[in-house]
């Protein structure tokens, strides 16, 4: 069955023109207006209006959209036509948005992730917001279908909007941990250095002032822009995570929770003192992390303490409780390359998530779910080579990687091959849920892990090679053999009780 | 059981040894590497030639010096480097390790293969030769095995490709 394709709301191209138009103003910026002078400024921009307008109504007659079996096509353009064709199985997360204006006409914007888009693939701009809402569950619950057959009738159970939101941000407690940051410390000087030099100066012209504080808004108004962004944040846990957050342009996201790639903790150095922290979440397709953009990483919390964390990143990865994840630091001959804050280096393997932590002053900590690693690199340079260190990457398909900084080159090994046989095993329980492992063929019973990883660092840089590699899938019969195990460690796991040590936990 | 003993060194390009069967690159891709280097030489004392021939000085003469020895100084590496290169097939994964000065080891599993790439440049196909690369949905991951004869290459694309079909996921 073909359903028929259909058109954008006929709203959409006064909408994307008003967008196109602004930027249009704001490209002519203050100087073009001093000097042209204010009739002729508003002569060219109204001819670029029209303009635009024309073309975004053209635009708009080419487009249309229309799911056909598991795919979403979307066809436009008039000159060059390209017609586009998204397979739903390969849907990472789902955004509706809804900018000033389409939230004032009622409108929004369905913006869908896809793996290997540079940017956010295929926006379908502007939808009524019951057409969008409807949209996408339709290819939430097709590309569920086509993921998890085990996990039937999710299509069905949407986010109810009267269930409370597992999470909420207060908003006072969002102003001031935006206050917290370092551009908001800095405004004040900011601003005395703008008057001190106008009042030494002498000279007040408009066109200097405007200029000044359209080059001050570029670099101080961030923390206001995360205030807008991140207003009202509310987080829902359903079959899937539904972020809500926005003031000016309200954001509805929907990310499978099997879509989640890298869990980011940051404890800020201003936060200190309140004792927050945020989390980001990485899913694929939203490439490498740019910062102080609002596109890259996701807010999965833009605020928040210890325990509200511990409740997210459990609704994100199930099974991981930050608090009890055990990290140990690189060995100690490590400080020559870092003298300061070596101690918060480190990394561990947990349950179902691989740890690592760094930053002496933003402190931060990466969770990577071995069932979402793409692959494990060791790295090791000329300096560390001298010092017998090594990197453990592990690399996911969001853009970050979960590394292991700096660690004795044999852990390093242990700690590599660990991952790859943990990986192997998460995504063997995901394939197939519920099946165990494969019975070890022969002597994959016989690994002594305490041996492939010495308790001090120190100790010769030797290796036992047959216990250091599990040389089948079924050694890995010593990690545990679900895909979500909890905190509680399996008695045979080695490398949780015998090596990794707790953290220091306040 | 073996029990660790000092006389196994660990070294970043063997990890694991004895139980992984690391399989070197061709030898050939020496000559290619080397063919590089003389043809950069020679460019490079060309043009330090053609200054001195303009302007006559000594400066011209000790950049050709430095030209010289830098060129010996990279095909050496260049041997080292091919020699260095390494690939082995586990059941599950492919290991790469490639490096002299930064060391690299990856571990790819099959099962995250998003295509293989099959490349030959000119210089390579003269000599029989063609590149290998895994990609994943990781811009990082970088598995790429050069110097592999056709056939070689074109078996370990197909085995890649094999098991990589049947474990079709998502992501």
């Amino acid at each position: 069955m073909v359903e028929a394709r259909q058109r954008l709301h006929p709203l959409s191209p006064l909408l994307k023109g008003a967008k196109s138009i602004a930027v249009i103003a704001a490209a002519l910026s203050w100087n073009t207006l001093g000097r042209v002078g204010a009739t002729d400024f508003a002569l060219i921009v109204l001819g670029l209006a029209v303009a635009v307008g024309i073309f975004s109504a053209i635009g708009w007659w080419n487009t249309g959209y229309h799911v056909v079996g598991r795919e979403l096509r979307i066809a436009e353009g008039l000159v060059w036509r390209r017609n586009r064709a998204i397979p739903l199985d390969r849907l990472q997360a789902v955004e509706v948005r809804r900018p000033l204006l389409a939230q004032i006409s009622g409108l929004a914007e369905l913006r869908l992730e896809v793996v290997g888009g540079s940017k956010t693939e295929a926006p379908l701009a502007f939808l009524t917001v019951r057409d969008a809402t409807a949209l996408r569950e339709r290819l939430l619950s097709l590309s569920a279908r086509a993921v998890s057959p085990a996990v039937p009738g999710t299509a069905t159970d949407a986010p109810a909007v009267a269930e409370p939101p597992l999470f909420q941000v207060r908003n006072r407690d969002l102003l001031i941990s935006q206050l917290l940051t370092p551009q908001a410390f800095f405004l004040p000087f900011g601003v005395a250095w703008v008057i001190t030099q106008f009042v030494m100066e002498g000279t007040w012209t408009f066109i200097g002032i405007a200029s000044t504080v359209t080059a001050m808004a570029g670099v101080l108004l961030q923390p206001i822009r995360r205030v807008l962004r991140d207003w009202d944040f509310r987080l829902f846990r359903g079959e899937r995570l539904v972020v809500n957050y926005g003031l000016l342009e309200t954001r509805n996201q929907v990310v499978p929770p099997h879509r989640v790639q890298t869990v980011r903790i940051t404890w800020p150095l201003l936060w200190r003192s309140k004792r927050w922290l945020h989390l980001t979440l990485d899913v694929a397709g939203m490439s490498g992390p740019e910062p102080g953009d609002d596109r890259g990483s996701d807010r999965l919390m833009p605020v928040g303490d210890l325990t509200q964390a511990r409740t997210l990143v459990a609704a994100a990865l199930p099974g991981v409780d930050i608090a009890g994840l055990a990290t140990s630091p690189p060995p100690l001959r490590a400080r020559w390359l870092h003298p300061f804050g070596l101690r918060f280096y480190g990394a561990g393997l947990a349950g179902a998530v691989f740890v690592s932590r760094s930053g002496r002053l933003t402190r931060e900590m990466t969770l990577v779910p071995y069932a979402r690693m793409q692959s494990v690199r060791i790295v090791q340079g000329p300096l560390q080579r001298r010092l017998g260190l090594a990197t453990v990457y592990a690399d996911t398909a969001g853009g970050r990687a979960g590394e292991a900084r700096d660690r004795d080159l044999t852990e390093a090994y242990a700690i590599a091959d660990q991952l790859a046989a943990r990986a192997r095993q998460a995504r063997a329980a995901l394939v197939s849920p519920g099946s165990a492992p494969p019975a070890s063929p022969g002597s994959a019973g016989t690994v002594t892990p305490s041996s492939a990883l010495p308790a001090s660092p120190g100790s010769a840089g030797t290796v036992t090679p047959s216990s250091a590699l599990p040389a089948s899938p079924g050694s890995a019969g010593t990690v545990s053999p679900g895909f979500v195990p909890s905190e509680a460690k399996p008695p045979g796991d080695p490398v949780d009780e015998t090596y990794w040590q707790r953290p220091e936990q306040s | 059981m073996n029990e660790p003993s000092a006389s196994i060194a660990v070294d970043a390009l063997e990890p694991w040894p004895g139980t992984v069967a690391w399989r070197p690159v061709s030898p050939r891709l020496i000559v290619v590497h080397l063919i590089g280097v003389a043809a950069w030489t020679v460019a490079l004392l060309g043009g330090l030639l053609a200054g001195y021939l303009i302007v006559r000085g000594s400066p011209w003469l000790w950049g050709m010096a430095a030209v010289v020895v830098l060129g010996v100084w990279r095909a050496v590496v260049a041997v080292r480097a091919v020699r260095a290169w390494g690939y082995a097939e586990r059941d599950k994964d492919l290991l790469v390790r490639h490096g002299l000065v930064v060391r690299h080891l990856s571990i790819v599993p099959y099962a995250r293969m998003q295509y293989v790439d099959v490349t030959a440049g000119p210089l390579e196909r003269a000599f029989g030769l063609a590149t290998v690369q895994l990609h994943t949905a990781a811009a990082a991951s970088n598995a790429r095995v050069p110097g592999l004869p056709p056939d070689e290459a074109s078996r370990l694309r197909d085995r890649l490709t094999a098991l990589g079909e049947d474990r079709a996921e998502g992501l």
